[in-house]
């Protein structure tokens, strides 16, 4: 080998680590989400029907990648914040405006969520995934429990109780409990619902967005304030618990799939929403994710054991009463300050 | 006189503070369970899934190919950085040896975020390149201290006598001055691989597509996986090979200690 065949083979391996996208014919579509939150069935079947490579990014917090998009971070194709995100990163313009007719399966996409949706007419987000925040109680340790938020009052329960470590959660609680909406930004109603929460503090062990999964399966905590998707997990394992939406209702989070303006594969994007959105791909999603895709075609596909859970399809009456949190853009302050009250009492 | 029971018992109550987490964490990859913390049974199934999770795979190659690049840069960088800062006393080299220290206090969430904006302004896309250039960044410092601790009680008569001896620059450099500063060297090249391997702040900053992390991919699970504990399975193989590397890097290291 002489020393010129040298220096182009070696700059071409140099290059080629450096570039692994040039190399390669195929189209990518580069997916910012949460780990695990797509199941690998669904991602294979969309990589064979568009001869395409799906490249997985992952971030752990709405917080965080909202901080990286506005910094001009780009790249992603699609994006799958929760709902009250989407509504930031369109004020802040950042996202693209849907096509429909590259979305034939939004027929798909069940009405009775849709139209308390933030973005009820899908024009910058499709829903993806939804569940609830719930409480959870050990059966034996909390007889003759009421599926209420008033449980959280209930005195022989006292210091065995955890909450979650989130404003809009905890207030919105007990909004809800005082018959006020979780979204309400009327200062009297905030006023009235931090008297509720500062005596639910006095009443519970701590504050806990981590160890109430380990907390309730030991025994160590009777009743919890937590997302569904880990608690029903939990159940599983510990037949003594039992998961509840209040009666008075509960927020149901959504995350929403979006195209970013920066794409550079809008196409591929519309197509990626489209096969995620297709009835046997979401039901699919489902039973991997253990969430619910508001997908009203995939709900009969489902397993009879899935579909009876009334935590992720709860009864009309119930669900009627859940609803997303909101972006609360302006009126964020009037929360925060609110919170902090809760925190310092 | 007689010998004292407290060397060993300080030892033992060191040794349960250190390892208690890591053997429950060992014990737990074994645990059928997800959450609870009670025995449900044996299981390898963690270790099954943990061999088919891709991404996960995926992930740890790529934090382990960052945290080799970035130390041995750190390494290099940080090795001429001591030396400068050693033999020449000026103005510019205080502003160099301030500079070398901010890092070490800087918040890594500032570092991050400027980081990208550095290069979102400037155009660089986002890969395993800004990563890397992120990483060597903060570990440089920790390389620079480390080296210029073992430069200050260097003997610079050796490299003096080497030269009067007949050896050029280079060779001094090489056969002296070289292999006295290299368990520096190394321990500071060690430590910009820890570093490196855990970050996950910055890294979550400059990462592009298709450049997860072990750690960033970790801090995504907890938020919605069902299958956590493959990281525990995880764990447990990385820390047999910590295990196996030091002991081996012990056995190689002894002879040449005991010779001296």
């Amino acid at each position: 080998m002489n020393r010129r065949d040298f220096i182009s083979t070696t700059s071409a391996a140099f290059a080629t680590t450096l570039l692994p996208s040039c190399t390669e014919q195929k189209k990518t579509l580069n997916v910012f989400t949460w780990a695990d939150y797509l199941s690998e069935d669904a991602a294979a079947s969309f990589e064979d029907k568009h001869d395409c490579k799906l490249v997985i990014d992952t971030f752990d917090s709405n917080e965080a990648m909202l901080a990286k998009l506005e910094s001009g971070a780009t790249g992603y194709d699609v994006i799958v914040p929760s709902s009250y995100v989407v509504k930031e990163l369109q004020a802040k313009d950042l996202l693209l405006d849907l096509d429909h007719t590259k979305l034939p399966n939004l027929k798909n996409i069940d009405t009775t969520y849709l139209e308390r949706a933030l973005d009820s007419e899908m024009k910058v987000s499709v829903p993806y995934m939804l569940a609830p925040t719930c409480l959870a109680y050990l059966r034996t340790k909390v007889p003759d429990a009421e599926p209420s938020w008033s449980l959280l009052d209930r005195e022989d329960l006292k210091g065995r109780i955890t909450l979650l470590d989130d404003m809009r959660e905890v207030l919105g609680g007990a909004l809800m409990l005082l018959g006020f909406s979780l979204n309400s930004t009327e200062p009297a109603e905030l006023e009235e619902a931090v008297k509720v929460a500062i005596r639910w503090k006095k009443n519970i062990a701590k504050f806990e967005n981590e160890q109430y999964k380990t907390g309730i399966a030991s025994g160590e905590f009777f009743l919890v304030h937590g997302y569904a998707g880990e608690l029903l997990t939990v159940r599983d394992e510990n037949g003594d618990i039992e998961v509840v939406i209040p009666k008075e209702g509960a927020s149901f989070n959504c995350d929403d799939l979006c195209i970013p303006k920066t794409s550079k594969g809008v196409d591929l994007a519309h197509s990626f929403i489209n096969h995620l959105c297709d009835a046997e791909v979401a039901a699919q999603n489902m039973e991997f994710i253990g969430y619910r895709a508001p997908n009203a075609a995939a709900y009969q596909m489902l397993t009879e054991d899935f579909r009876s859970s009334e935590i992720l399809f709860p009864p009309d009456e119930i669900f009627a009463k859940c609803n997303p949190l909101a972006y609360l853009g302006d009126k964020l302050p009037l929360w925060t300050s609110a919170w902090e009250k809760v925190k310092n009492a | 006189m007689k010998s004292s029971r407290i060397p060993l018992i300080t030892t033992l109550l060191v040794l349960a503070f250190f390892y208690l987490p890591i053997a429950s964490l060992v014990l737990k990859s074994f645990n059928d369970a997800r959450f609870t913390p009670e025995w449900k049974g044996f299981t390898w199934k963690w270790y099954e899934r943990l061999l088919e999770r891709d991404d996960i795979i995926f992930a740890l190659l790529n934090s382990l190919k960052i945290a080799a690049v970035a130390s041995l840069t750190s390494m290099i960088l940080g090795t001429c950085a001591a030396f400068a800062l050693n033999r020449y006393q000026s103005r510019l080299q205080d502003a160099h040896r301030m500079m070398i220290n901010v890092p070490l206090v800087l918040p890594d969430i500032l570092m991050g975020m400027s980081l990208l904006l550095l290069f979102v302004t400037t155009g660089i896309s986002l890969s395993m390149g800004t990563i890397v250039i992120a990483h060597i960044t903060f570990c440089l410092s920790y390389v620079t201290l480390v080296v210029l601790a073992r430069l200050q009680d260097f003997d610079n008569g050796v490299v003096e006598a080497a030269r009067d001896l007949g050896a050029t620059r280079f060779q001094a450099f090489r056969k002296v001055t070289l292999p006295i500063l290299l368990p520096g060297i190394l321990a500071g090249g060690l430590l910009a691989f820890t570093l490196s391997i855990d970050d996950y702040v910055v890294t979550f900053f400059v990462k592009g597509p298709g450049t997860d992390t072990l750690p960033t991919h970790v801090y995504s699970m907890i938020k919605k996986s069902k299958e956590l504990p493959v990281i525990n399975a995880l764990s447990t193989i990385m820390l047999i090979f910590t295990f196996l590397i030091v002991l081996t890097s012990q056995s190689l290291v002894r002879p040449i200690n005991s010779k001296s």
